[in-house]
């Protein structure tokens, strides 16, 4: 009986598991495959509801109302170029710091994280920080992307958690081969880290994909600086805009115009698509590093 | 057993030295963090001379020595307002659900999802499933109202056609609903984008660990309970202690727009009452002194967290 | 192994670093560079309605620069305009031309302008002329803001009415044989009749009356009151002899919503009401299913446009200027006043003032004012035998693209510009909207069969004529200071009122003195005075400095 049951149990289990995921990935995947098919949609149809996963008429206006910005391609390279400066630098830097910090014998270890730690849960503001990138000429400076963002606490503390976990062992033994600390960083502990500096490098680089604020703040009168998000929250806000401005002064016939209307709705499930779908790509690229036992692997060698 | 063996080695092969001479021997480890702390002196330290605000009627139209400056009155209009403490309790509350909600499903999620055997279906569910955190509020809260109408949503309308309810329940104009509402709509949101913290981290558990324990005859919950579980603690606990700090960061946008007047005594959040009464109105002041508060209470509750922490013999943050 | 792979990774990193300097040093020279030899005057300008960029080689602004040399750099607001204004001001770099914010005066950022008019600016003396004083800041008697809308010339015709009304289906109209609703009774009247005759429409339930009050979209709900006793939209109070007082909490207030809380009762009131958000206003409209409800017209525009697509005319509204008892004579319709503290304002950082003066100047000229609204003629527009502009089908097909506009119409900038409105000196209407033709042209042949059931021509006819406005109005347009008690007082009276007229509607039987008590005794903890203070101040000194106009 006990045999049987053992039998049994593993299909049981596997058989509800895998429906529970695929219940989690239905629920997950609704919203997005509903963005897409409103994105498809004749704006002026959207408003009606009803939209769930097939557009009910169909049309390319709003990805056309998307791509009619002339200035969209260059803000797809400056992001490009923002999201990969911003992540190799900043995983470098931040992984480096996190190996100093998780140094049990480090002098300087509690007063740096303390100070590390702290600047989670506070924001200086918008006017001082403005000043700030004012008197470091950072602004309307490509570099305005890149440099304030480059160490974040809540990753250090990610990873220094993670090194952590390490077999103390290895980082001895590098010692005594004669391994500096930064050849130990180098050598050994950024090739053990690879599934934490892959979770890190999603975070960071879906945080610089998705930033629009500090163009708003900082770069925007610069329109080579300006990037795709930025962009497109110009074309969102524009249609919010278009939508109370048209109603007031056009007297067109709007059925004849039905067909063309970019709503703000409609407009705004093209830009999530755009927006999104590039680095949505990253995940699954990232994905094989997630793998077990990698560091064993790599330490053997 | 690696760490045993490590704690041991380390404190062995510490000498009482003097401090000049241990930082002569950790120069390397100087050379790799003092720039950055540097850095983070500029970047993060050194506009905090914006606090002042606080104790201005600030114009960013006057130079610093020409500001107003008022003491305590912008921290006398929060804490005397008396929709302030209803506005506390909302947003403690509101943020202690959706954090126990998000550590709970998250870790659950990350733990099924590592017993999936095929690694495309497994792959395919984690890229999937954290579709919803590209999506903005405003999208993901469009939906939310829309299942939750009266007028045709789906949960009405599932709820009805399994006999639970036998009328439609209007979700949003319950005040005693809304912060369920909140927590669920943040799980959806959430959910894969917060497993994968603890995906990565299962990945350093070491495999032969689960070779002995399956030679031992322990059956998948006792590995899950032993050893994945043990082995991710780490990094849920430092999760936990880190979140603690956020208590009063509830957000403002679902609750925005989720809310509406029926249910305001329980929606408004602190952010909500700071950007209606501060930032919408012009006033930069009133929003660094809850800013202010906020911080005295998140460094207050981190360090308490930490030293719970200690105590309990688990890993710490600090 | 392991190392060799980080040497490489670290190698493809130092790369992308120094690309990145390399991209930051282009980003940081100047990358407007003169073209050949010709002068050309750059202005930059902010303006505060969000607005996309106009392609490179957009053909209005390319004309404009051809001839009056002159090229813009416009920068459009995104995100919040307060955020924006708050460290434009605090760093202190403006742009040339801004758009108007008291904020900014107090910040002494922008120049005075009534020298720099009267010296060099002829036609903006002439446009502004009926306008001089409304136009001088209240604090010190400068006129710092180009007011961009409400400056009219020649004759005004208003075809569609956009403001606010009590709006009813078409369909409940027609099958009352065509009635005047008068008071709020009558209105109630027709939707009850209706209601109990078609429970359903298309299928799903009947609503009889709905209401909006999501974001900042709260006036549905707020302002019938004033409208009902016979005042025009002044906002948060009804201005009586010069007075202003706050009508949230008072019996008229109480009259209105009661009569709400009756059709609550008897089902005809959305339940949902208070609950949606607006896409979900919208969508319930669309579906034809809601009898009436108030509004004001744009708000619901897309609502409309929908329905229309869809063939259902008898669905679309036609808006009634309702009043509590017959007595009170109607004032919904109004007339357009001038957009103070709205429009450019030139910036002391500007270099050359007098250039920017000129440049706005020249750009009244009905010429460049025909190019701006109407576009080019031959392209845009094409005119008759009679001198008439009008638009053929597909002209007006392209005006509704958007990817054409940003090539093809200077709306950008001319949103925020002075601008003639009404009639030009040939006769033709300042927009497209208002000439005559373009709108009957626009009307579907249900539409005039119902007119011609009332014997109106235009939507506006159902509205009595608007009387001159009084000087003061409207008092929705004075600014409450930032910060000051009047404007906490005006948040807080908003939020009460949101969060206590729900619960009063939606009372059960019997129950709505009580919730309606609970709701004014909410209101008396507020400083509402400080409120009315301010309102009243600004009034007293409008009538005292504008009156001698």
């Amino acid at each position: 009986m006990n045999t049987k049951r053992m039998r049994l149990e593993p299909v049981i289990f596997h058989t509800l598991n895998g429906l529970l995921m695929i219940a989690i990935a239905v629920i997950t995947l609704y919203p997005f495959l509903n963005t897409f098919a409103v994105s498809l949609n004749a704006g002026n149809d959207t408003i009606r509801g009803g939209i769930y996963l097939w557009p009910r008429i169909w049309t390319d206006q709003n990805y056309k109302a998307v791509f009619a910005n002339g200035h969209i391609l260059n803000a797809f390279w400056i992001s490009v170029a923002r999201t990969v400066i911003a992540t190799v630098l900043s995983l470098f830097l931040t992984s480096m710091l996190a190996y100093t910090l998780s140094r049990k014998d480090y002098v300087l270890r509690k007063p740096i994280t303390i100070l590390v730690v702290l600047t989670m849960y506070f924001s200086a503001g918008l006017i001082p920080t403005y000043f700030l990138m004012k008197d470091l000429h950072l602004l309307n400076n490509f570099l305005v992307y890149i440099i304030p963002g480059l160490v974040s606490a809540f990753n250090m503390i990610v990873i220094r958690t993670y090194i952590q976990t390490l077999p103390e062992g290895l980082i001895e033994s590098a010692k005594i081969d004669g391994a500096g600390d930064f050849r130990t960083f180098i050598s050994i502990i950024l090739p053990l880290c690879q599934p934490v500096l892959a979770t890190v490098a999603l975070f960071v680089a879906v945080g610089q994909w998705n930033s629009w604020f500090d163009t708003f703040l900082y770069a925007s009168s610069k329109q080579e600086l300006s990037t795709l998000q930025f962009e497109l929250m110009k074309l969102l806000s524009s249609s919010m805009n278009l939508n109370s401005s048209v109603a007031g002064s056009s007297g067109a016939d709007p059925s004849a115009a039905a067909q063309n209307m970019v709503t703000p709705v409609s407009i705004r499930a093209a830009i999530t698509i755009v927006a999104s779908l590039p680095i949505l790509m990253v995940y699954p690229f990232l994905q094989k590093y997630f793998v077990h036992g990698l560091q064993l692997g790599s330490v053997k060698e | 057993m690696a760490k045993a063996i490590s704690r041991k080695s380390a404190s062995a092969d510490l000498p009482k030295s003097s401090l000049m001479k241990k930082l002569r021997s950790q120069k390397q480890l100087l050379f790799m963090s003092l720039p950055i702390v540097i850095y983070i002196l500029i970047f993060s330290y050194y506009p905090i001379w914006g606090w002042t605000m606080a104790f201005q009627d600030y114009s960013p139209a006057k130079a610093l020595s020409e500001q107003n400056w008022v003491g305590f009155k912008h921290f006398a209009f929060l804490f005397t307002d008396e929709a302030f403490l209803r506005v506390l309790r909302n947003t403690i509350a509101m943020s202690l659900i959706n954090m126990i909600l998000g550590f709970v499903t998250a870790i659950l999620f990350a733990l099924l999802l590592n017993e999936i055997k095929g690694r495309f279906f497994k792959r395919t569910i984690q890229t999937v499933s954290y579709l919803p955190h590209f999506l903005s509020w405003i999208i993901v809260t469009g939906i939310v109202a829309s299942s939750l109408s009266v007028d045709g949503g789906i949960i009405n309308i599932l709820l009805l056609k399994l006999g639970i309810i036998s009328e439609p329940i209007m979700w949003l104009s319950i005040p005693e609903y809304f912060w369920g509402i909140v927590g669920a709509s943040h799980v959806w949101k959430e959910l894969g984008w917060n497993a994968i913290i603890y995906l990565a981290a299962i990945t350093s558990i070491d495999p032969s660990q689960y070779e002995a324990a399956e030679i031992d005859g322990a059956n998948r919950y006792q590995k899950m309970l032993y050893i994945t579980l043990p082995g991710i603690k780490s990094i849920v606990v430092i999760l936990l202690i880190m979140n603690m700090g956020w208590v009063l960061e509830a957000g403002f946008e679902v609750q925005y727009l989720l809310g509406n007047g029926v249910v305001v005594d329980w929606s408004q959040t602190i952010d909500i009452f700071v950007l209606k009464y501060g930032l919408q109105i012009g006033n930069y002041s009133l929003a660094t002194a809850a800013g202010i508060f906020k911080t005295i209470v998140s460094i207050t509750l981190i360090f308490a967290a930490n030293s719970i922490a200690k105590r309990l013999g688990e890993d710490r943050l600090i | 192994m392991g190392v060799y792979k980080t040497k490489k990774a670290w190698g493809a990193a130092s790369l992308v670093l120094a690309a990145a300097l390399a991209l930051s040093a282009c980003g940081g020279g100047d990358a407007t560079t003169a073209e050949d030899g010709t002068e050309t005057l750059t202005i930059s300008a902010f303006i505060s309605t969000p607005n996309q960029a106009p392609t490179e080689d957009n053909r209005i602004y390319k004309k404009i620069q051809d001839e009056l040399g002159v090229k813009l750099n416009m920068e459009f607001l995104v995100g919040d305009l307060q955020q924006k204004l708050g460290v434009m001001i605090a760093g202190g770099e403006y742009p040339d031309l801004i758009t108007a914010d008291t904020k900014l005066v107090a910040a002494g950022a922008v120049i005075p302008l009534e020298d720099l008019i009267e010296e060099h600016a002829p036609n903006l003396k002439k446009h502004y002329e009926k306008y001089w004083n409304r136009m001088k800041d209240s604090s010190d008697g400068h006129i710092y803001w180009l007011p961009n809308y409400g400056a009219y010339s020649g004759e005004f015709s208003s075809n569609a009415y956009n403001g606010p009304a009590f709006w009813i289906q078409k369909a409940v109209l027609a099958d009352a044989g065509y009635p005047t609703p008068k008071t709020l009774d009558d209105f109630t009247k027709l939707i009850r009749d209706y209601a109990a005759k078609n429970p359903t429409i298309d299928g799903q339930p009947t609503i009889g009356f709905s209401t909006l009050a999501s974001d900042w979209r709260t006036f549905p709900l707020l302002n019938p009151p004033e409208h009902l006793t016979g005042h025009p939209n002044d906002g948060g109070v009804v201005v009586d002899d010069g007075v202003a007082t706050v009508f949230a909490d008072k019996d008229m207030s109480k009259q209105y919503y009661k009569e709400l809380n009756t059709l609550f009762n008897e089902g005809l009131f959305d339940k949902e009401a208070f609950v949606q958000n607006y896409d979900q206003y919208l969508a319930k409209l669309s579906s034809g299913r809601v009898l009436g409800m108030f509004d004001q017209k744009w708000n619901f525009q897309p609502a409309e446009d929908t329905l229309i697509s869809q063939g259902k005319i008898d669905r679309t509204y036609v808006g009634f200027p309702l009043v509590f008892d017959t007595a009170t004579k109607d004032h919904y319709l109004d007339r357009p006043v001038i957009n103070l503290n709205n429009g450019f304002g030139i910036s002391k950082n500007a270099k050359d003032p007098v250039k920017i003066i000129k440049f706005l100047d020249s750009l009244l000229d009905e010429k460049y004012q025909k190019l701006l609204s109407w576009g080019e003629e031959g392209t845009d527009y094409m005119v008759d035998e009679k001198g008439r502009f009008y638009r053929t089908p597909e002209q007006r097909k392209e005006q509704e693209d958007p990817s054409w506009k940003l090539a093809n119409r200077a709306d950008g900038f001319y949103g925020a510009a002075p601008k003639t409105q009404g009639t030009f000196t040939d006769g033709n209407a300042t927009g497209p909207g208002d000439q005559p033709e373009e709108f009957y042209a626009s009307l579907k042949d249900e539409d005039k069969k119902l007119l011609d059931a009332y014997g109106f021509k235009t939507w506006s006819d159902f509205f009595s004529p608007a009387p001159e406005n009084e000087v003061y109005y409207p008092a929705w347009q004075i600014d409450l200071v930032e910060g000051s008690d009047a404007s906490v007082a005006n948040k807080q009276m908003t939020d009460t009122s949101l969060k206590f007229l729900p619960q009063a509607v939606m009372a059960a039987d019997g129950k709505f003195d009580s919730v309606w008590n609970d709701y004014v005794q909410a209101f008396g903890k507020i400083n509402v005075k400080a409120y009315e203070d301010r309102i009243n101040e600004q009034i007293q000194w409008r009538i005292e400095n504008w009156a001698a106009e």
